[in-house]
């Protein structure tokens, strides 16, 4: 026990005097086990299983706990919000982020992310994404932007071209849908992270909303969000049913199954529409930049260093050198080999393995939409509960259980402004 | 050892136990309730009746009590008339060597856990890809949208709940049914009446008592559908399929962290049940 706090005393102090691979080696055998909570990405279940690789290297044990996206939300939430600190690392995003910063649970990445697995080498717009006043808190193992994704064998035999604005694309889907048979469109209805606003938001901000108007107030209720949810609403009409109740994973599972011409999707899908053993279009995708003024919704998804979780220094050490093990350059690597996707650096981006991996109208999809990319949800603390607030009542709109969509977003602009000025 | 002191030392582990697990978390819960915390926030200032008083002001609490109650009425109805329905089929038309059987099968459903059942017919209720729907695509009409339409959600996911609890209680009823003497059911037949008659007038009224209890249980575990209708439906469309827990659960767990507020909703829950099964088990024992 006093070799144990005398160990960590000496390593609070000399945090930086020595390089971290030399605390790393210092903490080796002071930590009996890491436990991880990871959502069921295909990047996470990779790494889970490779952590022998990390359990041998460090003489630890790696605990991983694998919940859906939702539940692992609310999971590392209550869990770090109540101290219970039953995990070392999150898995966090670009959703999240913010309130974990401002609720003081997660650590700084600098400090514990460990030198050779070269921090520098992150994409700029996915470790921005959990970079807060210049801090890092998150180590990216994905993310991406948006890309039209569309049926290039129903698009020849019928002898049209892709299409460059909304008006166009509107008629397209239209013209496109043969229900039961073919839909000219899906896209995302239900609330919930990652959900019916992450695909609303394109159309929001590319119609000229922005979330605060210039006295710093709320600006949920405004003319372009109206229009963007009255177009959004048209695109449902040619949508496959169960679309405005439904996932993300409807979205994309319909396209596969090859019930959809066209989708707008984030470039991370390009490998599952392309995925020979789950679907049924391989070959038969076309990849675009996105119909004007559309812009594409950027995110990112990492690891974090729980701060509840990681009482001592060598723990926080510990959760750094894991987290730089799973986002590391040799593990992005092994997935490429492994045909998984999923990178955030900037290495991998010309790694043959990764542009053979993709047709190349895809990676040219890819840099047209590259400058119209941002985070477009709000990334403010209390974003969780207003976009929790605002999904729902789009959800409600498109489900036609409300059809005043003015009123319906007057009402979550009254629900933003209780809510911040109740946390002020 | 005095029999009073025997009785005391078995009951007093119980009460340890029952306290730990149950009064201590509703305690908790009752504190929280007057409190103004949240999962961002945990310090929180007493705020009194506040959240009970704002439950009363908001459209979601107020939706999620008439759905509750429509899923209560829904499902324990739903599940009594099955069980009753299957029990009668089976004793009737199916011959004793095979009963065992197809009790076996029957009582599927209700071994797997709802979460996998919901997940199950989620899929073959999808209109795109799914079972059910398959002839309908077939036939070149279109698909009927089970769980995203606002009038077909709430009975499509109560199905599923039928279906696992009306079959279980199909099997068990029909055991009782065997268990009643054969001579009345005998001297029934040589009067010659209906088969709807014997069951309506003789077997179901001496299995009164069984109904009760089957009542009674199935409307307690009617209240705990969360995880069914999580994972069928997350309370969607809307609200349309969104019950007081899985409300508190979006309010307290969920997105927005609120847990004062979740709390009171969670003992509001708990005093209505308690009222409306007083009520209820007065009104059985009575009769």
């Amino acid at each position: 026990m006093f070799k144990k706090i005398l160990i960590n005393i000496s390593l609070v102090f000399s945090v930086s005097a020595i390089s971290l691979n030399a605390f790393a080696n210092s903490c080796k055998g002071q930590v009996d086990e890491i436990n991880v909570l990871i959502q069921a990405h295909p990047a996470m279940v990779h790494m889970e299983k490779h952590k022998a690789d990390f359990e041998m290297l460090m003489d630890l044990k790696v605990n991983v706990t694998t919940l859906g996206e939702q539940e692992r939300r609310s999971q590392s939430r209550v869990d770090a919000s109540t101290g219970a600190g039953g995990y070392d690392v999150y898995y966090v995003d670009e959703a999240n982020i913010a309130e974990f910063v401002k609720g003081d649970w997660v650590e700084s990445l600098d400090k514990y992310y460990p030198a050779s697995a070269d921090m520098t080498d992150f994409q700029e717009g996915k470790i921005s994404i959990g970079n807060i006043n210049g801090t890092n808190y998150f180590a990216p193992f994905m993310g991406g932007q948006d890309v039209l994704m569309y049926r290039k064998d129903i698009f020849e035999e019928k002898g049209i071209s892709v299409p460059t604005n909304t008006d166009e694309l509107l008629k397209l889907a239209e013209s496109l849908t043969d229900a039961p048979n073919i839909y000219g469109w899906a896209q995302r209805g239900q609330r919930g992270s990652g959900m019916n606003v992450w695909r609303w938001n394109p159309y929001h901000r590319g119609f000229g909303g922005e979330w605060t108007k210039s006295d710093g107030t709320p600006n949920i209720n405004s003319k372009e969000a109206v229009a963007a949810t009255e177009y959004y609403m048209k695109l449902f009409d040619y949508a496959p049913p169960g679309g405005r109740a439904g996932t993300w994973s409807d979205q994309i599972e319909a396209f596969r199954a090859g019930k959809v011409a066209m989708m707008t999707a984030n470039d991370v899908f390009g490998a599952w529409v392309e995925d020979a053993e789950k679907s049924s279009v391989v070959g038969k995708v076309g990849y675009a930049d996105l119909p004007s003024p559309i812009l594409s919704g950027g995110f990112a998804h990492g690891l974090a260093i729980s701060k509840p979780g990681t009482s001592s220094e060598c723990e926080k050490v510990m959760a750094g050198e894991l987290i730089g093990w799973a986002t590391g350059k040799d593990m992005e690597s092994m997935r490429l080999d492994e045909g998984i996707y999923d990178i955030a650096r900037k290495s991998s981006a010309s790694n043959p393995k990764f542009t053979s991996l993709m047709p190349a109208d895809f990676n040219d999809a890819v840099r047209a939409t590259s400058p119209k990319t941002s985070l477009l949800i709000w990334k403010i603390p209390e974003w969780p509960a207003i976009g929790d607030e605002l999904g729902l009542v789009l959800e409600e709109l498109f489900t036609g259980t409300r059809t005043d969509v003015q009123g319906s977003l007057d009402e979550v602009q009254k629900y933003a402004i209780k809510y911040l000025e109740k946390y002020k | 050892m005095k029999r009073n002191h025997f009785i005391l030392l078995c009951i007093i582990p119980s009460v340890i136990i029952l306290l730990a697990v149950v009064i201590v978390p509703m305690l908790g819960a009752i504190n929280y309730s007057f409190q103004d915390k949240s999962l961002r926030f945990l310090e929180g200032d007493y705020i009194g009746f506040q959240n009970y008083i704002d439950m009363f002001d908001d459209r979601r609490f107020i939706n999620a009590l008439k759905i509750s109650l429509y899923w209560e009425i829904i499902t324990v109805l739903g599940t009594l008339f099955l069980a009753i329905l299957v029990s009668i089929l089976l004793f009737e038309y199916s011959h004793k060597k095979y009963r065992l059987f197809i009790a076996v099968i029957l009582i599927m459903p209700i071994m797997l856990p709802k979460v996998s059942a919901g997940l199950i017919w989620r899929f073959m209720l999808s209109p795109v890809m799914g079972l059910i729907n398959a002839p309908l695509i077939s036939l070149n009409l279109n698909p009927i949208e089970y769980l995203a339409s606002p009038k077909l959600a709430l009975l499509s996911v109560a199905f599923v709940d039928i279906w696992q609890w009306g079959l279980f209680f199909g099997v068990i009823l029909l055991f009782l049914l065997e268990t009643l003497p054969r001579d009345l059911i005998d001297a029934a037949k040589i009067d010659k009446v209906k088969k709807w008659q014997l069951h309506y007038f003789i077997t179901f009224p001496m299995l009164k008592g069984s109904l009760i209890t089957i009542f009674l249980i199935k409307a307690i575990e009617s209240l705990r559908s969360f995880d069914l209708i999580f994972t069928m439906t997350k309370g969607g469309p809307g609200i349309t399929t969104e019950t007081l827990d899985l409300y508190a659960y979006q309010q307290g767990i969920g997105l927005r962290g609120e847990i004062s507020y979740a709390s009171a909703m969670s003992i509001t829950m708990v005093i209505i049940t308690i009222i409306i099964f007083t009520f209820i088990w007065k009104r059985t024992q009575r009769k």
